[in-house]
């Protein structure tokens, strides 16, 4: 009866749903989320993940234990089953299953467990590496990946002592490579928080990386060996022979200029394959996995799923080679997970599992842990495909056929164009922003692909696509309408002609990005729901909320503050992290949000107050 | 960032005590004839008696003219009212005596070692009371068993410490508030927090409840030996401070200098609080007031504050600095009876962290004086233990772990359902600690994410010498060996330890469980390779700063009969391999070499 019950109440929730919204559609009519569940005496702060070829799945833990779950795919039973396989490791933050053994990272290990008895339980704990460490507690190890070679790749966090320093233990801040020998080769560095990264089809490595000092934003970095990708904490090790290079702190530039103009002068510095704009696209990248599930896990083949810990999503990125160098774009692709992801695997099915725990840094998903699937229904979602750089513009191409009158009007899309700042402080604000002109656009025969001209393309920029007023032939939204390209190449050759036929048919819509002086006049308080539209269309409700503790403080208790309208716009152009010591993940500087709009957010956040002082005692 | 604080808000630290005479026994009235003063005293585990050695320094009962005489009670010459008092003690197999706060609320000593279940008449138990009345089989009630079992072997030095606050009693002589043992720590165990005591204990000398009385040592069962006997009680006067005045100035002030600035605000307070301030930052705040020292001597001010600050009399600064307001910034000073004047400024230059003011003054002697108001100090935020169990099987988790003072980064704990646990240092094939009671405390490791990530053993603890126990012979041992750790393999859920030893050229296993009497851990190395090297090599039982007693020829206590070594075959070598070190060794034979340790 309790199950009969149970479906009734979710037909009800879900009749409601599709009353309320009849019209568009959700991530959640395409892309569905399972929830494995995890027995109540269990922490499964998931530090890695590893799927078998039998159909169990491994999970380790940041407690320091190995899962064993049979029934994961959770097939005409629900019920999923847990054995403990192994325990009592140092924060477990990478798994790997191979040739009948698991291999995992510990903080000061890279450990191969076996079960010699095939009792379903180790018995055999072998260093495969031990790491140099120094107990600070940021110095996490991550992996191992294998490559075609069997060697073990593995990343090493920076220490955090106010800043990321690499100096105190050995090769810190470094991708390495563990040879089954037990021989450490140097691959590449500049790393600060590399707590997710892969091997694509073509043996590509990529990493994501966490928005901190030399940091602007989260990004995927290509790594090749002998790349630097920007963090300095780990330079002290170039200096050892066994080194891919050598480079100092004082030959990398500090003046706040962009990574690029960096990158001209230290010919290793690696700029990012894509950009993945702070509080946008996440605020804490994780893990990086090529879909080579052939069309199983998701409508894009071929693309990469891009986890983010506190926002507690997946996002998308394509990549494309230009003057063989890795470039692409990042959109949203699902949301709602239930605590902060670290952990992608495919599963046996094409279905992602992924991997959650939130403990420290706190996440948009409110459990302290947790363990899902990711699955695609085989419905086609309208979603932009891809976005290819072309001489004088960029290709969309979508998954279904669009309304030509829609992608022929300039209102359908805002575009601009602006960078991040390389220093030493922790995050960037958004810099050199600048509206982008779509001069003329040429629809391809089946409808798919629209390619556009644009003014004022930026070598290395992030390039934004707003895309609202596109519609399919049915008249649907995309189900994601924001992406980012970032541009580090521009591909030589032919450019579309522009005549009367292909121009744009009214100009495009400026965006305004000057914050204007701000006159002293007593902002009129907007409703709720004029605030809410505001908070989502800024992304501001990417960590906050009205009244709960999200990434960052809710705005009632921003409001106890007692700032001033003026002080709220002078906080959020410029943070100070110090304000709110209890909250781990530092604000990014929103000044690209014009000053009006914060204003009528400011004074609806101090009008708070007087209500919380009305209603509740 | 998430500053992660560690809250240490009026710990125990200043005990200033005093130590009670062991020369002889004038400290006692009309001690009976069972009790004398030894210069040594020394007990196997399995002893039910005590050897003793002439000299000075040791209150030891003897029994040698028999017991279960209440005369042989031993009853201290001084009375007290409340009381913190620490002792070393040692018990034979079979012992029992206790200590009587105020001759009538009894702390058991006995030997409980290794018992599963304890009640209140285990060792640091709070005795039962007692009634007659209650009818036959009824009479006890009430009584504490310690939180946990937290006694060590007989025959081997145990550590006592308890904070006693006496009853209270109105003017017309009847009690208005109840004794309290505040604190009570055995071998550094927190056994017994804040019980209040609803009368007194089965064997007080009276049912009366009185301000001040002698401790009394029970004396009338069996052997004990006490050393080390220190004590503070609180019935000196200490300071009073009169109105406070204070002026508040906004502004940039980076240190706690006024200059030339004038305030926007005075006014009076009965005691100091920063709650009068207006701002979350840039502000200074001057608070005077007048201090009575009621008697010449030394007088310390601990103070609490976010921000800078600095805290002078008579215009001499004490305290003074930047600092979080959980950290407890000390300064003594001598100052005669009469009147003094107390200056505090405090400035805050930026706007993160709570605000905080507190300032307590301690006289050896009295109870710190708080010259604040309590809402001025925040209270500790405590969070709930994450506690890694052995109940069941043997666990081991690694972690970082603190060693002598030092961070450790490859350790792994090891815990075993018989309570007796070990860490052990990977790198180095080497005992950390061993411990018995509860697993382990993971609290600081699996608790968010900040420094040191460190757990630590919640049981009694011995600390060992973190150093590998095998040397080739005639070689000194270093301070860390070259090894090459192999990993582990588990039997019967034990680890088992694999290494390289290049020295010697041999491969080994380190193997460490309890032993077959259940009564400490057997360590046994064996070697899975030859090399000539083998026969040369030694196994240190052990180091000790506190000379080594033979207790048998295979039977030693180390470090102040804080544990022993047990081992078969040959009797040890004692080496002096520097001054005051005393190092205990033991050649290889054969493939095996094993010790216990037993604790």
């Amino acid at each position: 009866m309790k199950n009969i019950h149970y479906t009734i109440a979710l037909l009800f929730v879900s009749f409601f749903a599709l009353a309320q919204k009849s019209t568009s559609k959700t991530e959640q009519d395409y892309y569905e989320i399972k929830t494995l569940p995890i027995p109540k005496e269990i922490y499964l702060e998931v530090g890695g993940l590893a799927t078998m070829p039998d159909g169990r799945l491994a999970v380790s833990t940041r407690r320091g234990e190995i899962w064993i779950i049979e029934n994961p795919y959770q097939s005409a039973n629900h019920q999923v089953h847990y054995k403990r396989f192994a325990s009592g490791m140092h924060e477990v933050l990478g798994l790997a299953y191979r040739d009948g053994a698991f291999y995992c990272s510990q903080r000061g290990e890279l450990t191969k467990i076996t079960d010699t008895d095939r009792d379903g339980v180790a018995d055999l704990y072998e260093p495969v590496y031990q790491f140099d460490i120094s107990g600070n507690y940021h110095e996490y190890t991550y992996g191992p990946v294998f490559d075609k070679n069997g060697d073990m790749l593995v990343t090493l966090n920076l220490a955090w002592v106010g800043f990321g320093e690499g100096k105190f233990a050995k090769w810190r801040g470094w991708l390495v490579k563990i040879h089954p020998d037990g021989t450490l080769e140097p691959y590449a560095a500049g790393l600060r928080s590399p707590a997710g990264y892969s091997i694509n089809q073509d043996g590509d490595i990529f990493y994501g990386e966490n928005q901190g000092d030399w940091v602007g934003s989260g990004r995927v970095t290509h790594l090749a060996k002998g790349d630097f990708a920007g963090n300095p904490g780990g330079l002290k090790w170039a200096k050892e022979p066994n080194s891919p290079f050598r480079l100092t702190l004082e030959e990398i530039q500090d003046n706040g200029a962009p990574m690029y103009e960096a990158a001209a002068k230290v010919k290793n510095l690696k700029l990012p394959a894509v950009w993945f704009p702070h509080a946008i696209m996440g605020i804490s990248t994780s893990d990086v996995l090529q879909d080579t599930t052939r069309g199983k896990f998701s409508p894009f083949p071929g693309q990469y799923f891009v986890a983010d810990q506190g926002q507690s999503k997946i996002m998308r990125m394509g990549l494309e080679k230009v003057n063989g160098v890795y470039q692409g774009f990042c959109i949203n692709y699902r949301e709602g997970f239930q605590s902060g992801i670290l952990r992608e695997r495919f599963g046996l099915d094409g279905s992602m599992f992924v991997g959650m725990t939130s403990r420290g840094w706190g996440s948009t998903g409110k459990d302290d842990f947790g363990l899902q699937r990711l699955i695609w229904n085989g419905q086609m979602p309208f979603e932009l495909q891809d976005i290819q750089a072309r001489p004088d513009g960029f290709e969309l191409s979508f998954t279904q056929a669009v309304d030509v009158n829609s992608v022929k009007k300039a209102a359908s899309y805002a575009l601009r164009s602006y960078i991040y700042k390389y220093q030493h402080q922790y995050g960037s604000p958004i810099i050199e922003l600048k509206p982008l002109k779509i001069s003329g656009l040429e629809v391809s025969a089946d409808k798919r692909k629209v390619r556009l001209v644009i003014d004022g393309l930026r070598q290395y920029f992030i390039h934004e696509f707003k895309l609202e007023g596109i519609r399919n032939e049915s008249g649907d939204p995309l189900l994601h309408e924001t992406a980012y390209y970032t541009l580090n190449q521009i591909p030589t050759g032919g450019r579309l002609a522009i005549q009367a036929s292909n121009r744009m048919e009214e100009a495009a819509e400026v965006v305004k990005v000057v914050a204007k002086p701000v006159k002293s006049t007593k902002t009129a308080i907007i409703s709720d729901a004029e605030a809410m539209a505001l908070l989502k269309k800024h992304t501001c409700l990417a960590c906050h909320a009205k009244e709960a503790k999200v990434v960052g403080p809710s705005y009632v208790d921003i409001a106890k503050r007692n700032y001033t309208d003026k002080q709220i716009l002078a906080l959020v152009y410029k943070p100070n992290p110090q304000n709110w010591p209890d909250y781990a993940t530092e604000m990014a500087p929103m000044s690209h949000v014009p000053a009006g709009d914060v204003l009528k957010i400011a004074s609806w956040i101090n009008g708070l107050r007087s209500k919380a002082l009305l209603n509740h005692d | 960032m998430r500053k992660l604080i560690l809250l240490s808000l009026l710990s125990w630290t200043c005990f200033a005590q005093q130590q009670v005479n062991l020369k002889d026994l004038s400290t006692f009235r009309n001690p009976s004839t069972n009790w004398t003063i030894e210069g040594a005293v020394q007990a196997a585990y399995s002893d039910t008696s005590l050897q003793v050695a002439t000299g000075q320094g040791i209150l030891v009962n003897t029994l040698r003219h028999g017991k279960y005489k209440r005369s042989d009670d031993l009853e201290f010459t001084f009375s007290h009212g409340d009381i913190h008092v620490m002792f070393e003690f040692m018990l034979p197999k079979g012992g029992n005596s206790g200590l009587y706060l105020q001759s009538r609320y009894e702390v058991q000593l006995a030997d409980s070692w290794g018992k599963k279940k304890i009640n209140f008449g285990d060792c640091g138990g709070i005795y039962e009371r007692w009634d007659d009345a209650r009818g036959k089989g009824k009479e006890g009630y009430e009584g504490y068993a310690p939180m946990q079992n937290a006694s060590k072997a007989s025959g081997l030095w145990q550590s006592m410490e308890i904070d006693f606050q006496a009853p209270r009693f109105d003017a017309s002589g009847k009690k208005i508030q109840n004794a309290v043992f505040k604190k009570v720590i055995l071998n550094g165990i927190l056994i017994h927090e804040n019980i209040e005591m609803l009368g007194v204990t089965r064997g007080a000398v009276s049912l009366q409840e009185v301000a001040s009385a002698p401790m009394l040592v029970q004396g009338d069962h069996t052997q004990v030996a006490i050393k080390n006997l220190r004590y503070e009680t609180y019935d000196k006067p200490s300071v009073r401070m009169g109105a406070v005045s204070y002026d508040y100035y906004t502004g940039k002030f980076t240190e706690p200098i006024i200059g030339t600035a004038k305030p926007i605000k005075s006014g009076k307070l009965d005691k100091l609080t920063y709650k009068v301030i207006q701002d979350k930052n840039d502000y200074l705040i001057h608070y005077q007031a007048d201090l009575e020292v009621p008697e010449s001597d030394s007088y310390e001010f601990q103070s609490y504050w976010t921000g800078s600050g600095v805290v002078k009399v008579d215009g001499v600064e004490l305290n003074q600095g930047a600092h979080w307001y959980s950290e407890m910034v000390s300064a003594k000073t001598n100052l005669t009876a009469g009147k003094h004047h107390l200056e505090v400024i405090q400035v805050k230059d930026f706007p993160w962290g709570p605000q905080a003011l507190g300032l307590y003054v301690k006289r050896i002697g009295s109870h710190p004086v708080a010259l604040h108001d309590r809402t001025s100090l925040l209270d500790p935020e405590a969070v709930g233990i994450i506690e890694v169990k052995a109940n069941a099987e043997p666990v081991f988790q690694r972690s970082f772990a603190f060693h002598q003072g030092k961070k450790k980064m490859y350790v792994m704990q090891v815990g075993d359902p018989s309570g007796m646990h070990y860490s052990y240092d990977l790198k180095q094939g080497a005992l950390l600690h061993v411990w018995r009671g509860p697993f382990l405390n993971a609290t600081q490791m699996w608790e968010n994410r900040g420094e040191p990530q460190t757990s630590e053993p919640l049981g009694v603890s011995v600390t060992m010498d973190g150093k590998f126990p095998l040397v080739l012979a005639h070689q000194a041992q270093g301070d860390s060996t070259e090894l090459v750790y192999k990993g582990f393999r588990l039997k019967d859920g034990r680890p088992i330890f694999m290494y390289q030893w290049p020295a010697a050229n041999l491969q080994m296993e380190d193997y460490i469980r309890p032993n077959a009497a259940g009564t400490g851990l057997e360590r046994t190395f064996t070697f899975k390779s030859t090399s000539p090297m083998q026969s040369a090599s030694e196994l240190v039982l052990g180091n000790s700063y506190h000379g080594i007693a033979d207790v048998t020829a295979k039977l030693i206590g180390l470090q102040g009969q804080s544990y022993f070594v047990q081992w078969d075959g040959r009797p040890g070598e004692v080496l002096n391999p520097k001054q005051g070190l005393k190092q205990e060794r033991i050649p290889v034979q054969g493939n095996e070499v094993s010790y216990q340790l037993i604790w």
